[in-house]
């Protein structure tokens, strides 16, 4: 009972925090960045934190600047509907999925109806996705309080494990970006002894490698090369929006897919490794399962717009969570607001509610909030967005690129960091163009730290037994997940392989 | 390195550096095995304007020190639109005219970043 009491009061306070005229602003700025981010193609929530990681010194204090980035990215997930169904070009990766039958929809005229549900899906899912963060999180910061170093080996192991296999199609790929991540995170000073690893004499290279230059170059700048190869036409299929209230034959059909998007967004959402665009896919995956017609699915089924919107916005919320009780981020976006947190001095994990309650529950709350502005932003004020399609990319680009010239050399004023931005901006094309997938790599960048601390510190406990890390019942229990997901993932793709072999 | 009781600085990157040499091979036979490895790295003339950005963008990072930032912004800009993009030279003027300024008010103004000079100082 006390627990549930000590919620309340936690989110009381949040209300207050958020609710002053700094952090509304903050909120609302997230939310129209995000928003804007998320119907631009090409540029999506990652690269933009990325690219207001060097402002976040500026705004001041941490809860401002991380509702912000908050706002960002859950704000993205709302607008990355709108270019799905208009345009049949995802505005941002977790919508890739609602263009099937978004555009279909929107074919046949019913684009209103499609924008709509998707912005109401996105206001539900995403307000149950932050009631679940509420009651969710604070127990599992207290269960977490138990963990040692062998547990958060384990823990991030597991993390980077299932981001890397649920996240694109080739395992080894994916462990590869893993490995180069974790390798790029280890240049520097040795957290441990103190000893310099792998500067090449570059003495700008002993604090090591700068997450915004990486995040910058792979992100923001790999992506504009990469996009430079084929022209981006964004065209629109109509002009004039009508009828964004849904039918209430739409509401009858859309109300379960809204419901179950939701959940699977939030239990997906909570995994390490999960994230919104894995969890929009089972989204639509499940409801053309379960559908009266699947043979709608594909011709413009607006339960293949709903469910999807909703799944990515509660699994937006709900990777908050990993984040903010363990301080192990589960995906990109939030890799950037880790980063972003511990720019501010705060080290996000079991403590994090306990010791900056205002941080927690000033966040939380302006994600109520923030879900609420994001709704009139998409609802009514769509039609205000959608002419940002017209700004053509061609210019849009060469904007982005200086943005992260400025943004990497605001961080320690020095041209060298653009060059080593460039750098990366180039390995990031290479890679996109091989299909190596950037976003383990960063993920596996950011873990690196806790990672090697927290192997090397177990080893020193066990006097040297890896036993340790299967012997202690919480470590052991999340190591059994680790080798049974492994085990399942390895089934499931021999078995897709033996259905291509027979067809 | 260290030992498995004491694992020192280079524990990690080692163990790390035997993993991706493991798995590089894995996936040089997984490729060989499925055959399929023939296809153009840049296919029909989709190189052209990736290596065009990356030229102009070592043009800017080259020139920052010298130029200082609104030269080398306004030059940045101009010779994006007009060599990759090729839109009208009315388009190219006004954009880097505006961005330029746009930039300098955010962050050379409002935000105080120190943007470099150049011989402007």
């Amino acid at each position: 009972m006390g627990e549930i009491l000590n919620i309340f009061q936690g989110l009381a306070d949040g209300f207050g925090i958020a609710f002053s005229l700094t952090n509304l602003t903050f909120a609302l700025i997230g939310a129209v960045l995000g928003t804007i981010v998320g119907i631009l193609p090409g540029l999506g929530p990652s690269a933009t934190i990325s690219l207001l990681l060097p402002l976040s010194f500026k705004i001041g204090s941490p809860v401002t600047s991380i509702i912000m980035m908050a706002g960002i990215f859950y704000g993205a997930m709302y607008g990355g509907s709108t270019t799905s169904i208009l345009v049949n070009i995802p505005g941002e990766a977790a919508s890739v999925v609602t263009c099937i039958d978004g555009y279909q929809m929107a074919l046949k005229g019913r684009a209103g109806p499609a924008l709509g549900m998707a912005a109401i899906g996105s206001f539900v899912a995403g307000t149950i996705g932050v009631l679940g963060l509420t009651f969710v999180a604070p127990p599992l910061a207290e269960f977490a309080l138990k963990f040692g170093p062998p547990e958060y080996f384990s823990l991030t192991l597991l993390g980077l494990v299932m981001a890397t296999l649920l996240g694109g199609d080739s395992i080894i790929k994916g462990l590869i970006m893993v490995v180069l991540g974790l390798l790029l995170g280890s240049v520097g000073l040795d957290p441990i002894s103190g000893a310099i690893r792998f500067t090449w004499g570059f003495h700008m290279l002993q604090e090591g490698i700068d997450f915004v230059t990486l995040a910058m170059g792979m992100f923001g700048i790999g992506e504009i090369f990469y996009n430079l190869e084929k022209v981006l036409k964004t065209e629109l299929v109509t002009r004039k929006i009508s009828h964004l209230w849904p039918s209430l034959k739409d509401w009858m059909d859309c109300k379960w897919p809204i419901v179950r998007g939701s959940f699977i967004g939030f239990l997906i959402g909570i995994l390490p490794g999960g994230g919104a665009v894995i969890s929009s896919l089972v989204s639509y995956a499940v409801e053309k399962r379960v559908a009266k017609n699947p043979e709608e699915f594909g011709k413009g089924a607006i339960q293949g717009v709903a469910g999807p919107e909703s799944a990515n916005n509660a699994a937006a919320s709900a990777s908050f969570i990993p984040l903010l009780t363990l301080g192990i981020p589960g995906n990109a976006a939030i890799a950037m607001i880790f980063a972003a947190l511990l720019i501010q001095g705060v080290t996000p994990g079991p403590f994090l509610i306990t010791e900056k309650p205002d941080v927690f529950w000033g966040v939380v709350a302006s994600m109520y909030i923030g879900n609420v502005m994001l709704l009139i932003l998409n609802l009514p004020m769509v039609g205000l967005w959608v002419q940002l399609l017209r700004v053509p990319y061609s210019i849009l680009a060469p904007i982005i690129i200086l943005f992260c010239c400025v943004g990497v050399f605001s961080v320690r004023n020095s041209v060298f960091d653009i060059w080593v931005m460039g750098i990366f901006g180039v390995i990031g094309y290479i890679f996109r163009k091989v299909g190596l997938e950037p976003g383990p790599l960063i993920l596996a960048f950011v873990l690196g730290p806790i990672l090697e601390r927290s192997i090397r510190q177990a080893l020193l406990m066990s006097a040297g037994s890896p036993s340790i890390f299967l012997t202690r019942p919480i470590s052991g229990a999340l190591m059994t997940a680790l080798i049974l997901f492994i085990g399942f993932q390895i089934f499931m793709n021999r078995r897709k392989r033996g259905q291509r072999e027979k067809i | 390195m260290g030992k498995l009781k004491h694992p020192g600085p280079g524990f990690l990157p080692f163990g790390l550096a035997c993993l991706l040499i493991a798995l590089a091979l894995a996936l040089i036979l997984s490729q060989w095995k499925m055959g399929n490895a023939k296809a153009p790295f840049w296919p029909e003339g989709t190189w052209r304007r990736p290596l065009l950005g990356v030229g102009v963008f070592i043009l800017y990072a080259f020139l920052i020190e010298y130029a200082g930032f609104l030269i080398t912004t306004f030059i940045f800009l101009v010779l994006w639109l007009w060599v990759i993009e090729k839109i009208n030279w009315f388009r190219i003027m006004a954009v880097s005219v505006a961005v330029t300024a746009v930039l300098y008010l955010i962050f050379g103004y409002f935000l105080e970043v120190p943007l470099p000079a150049g011989f402007l100082a």
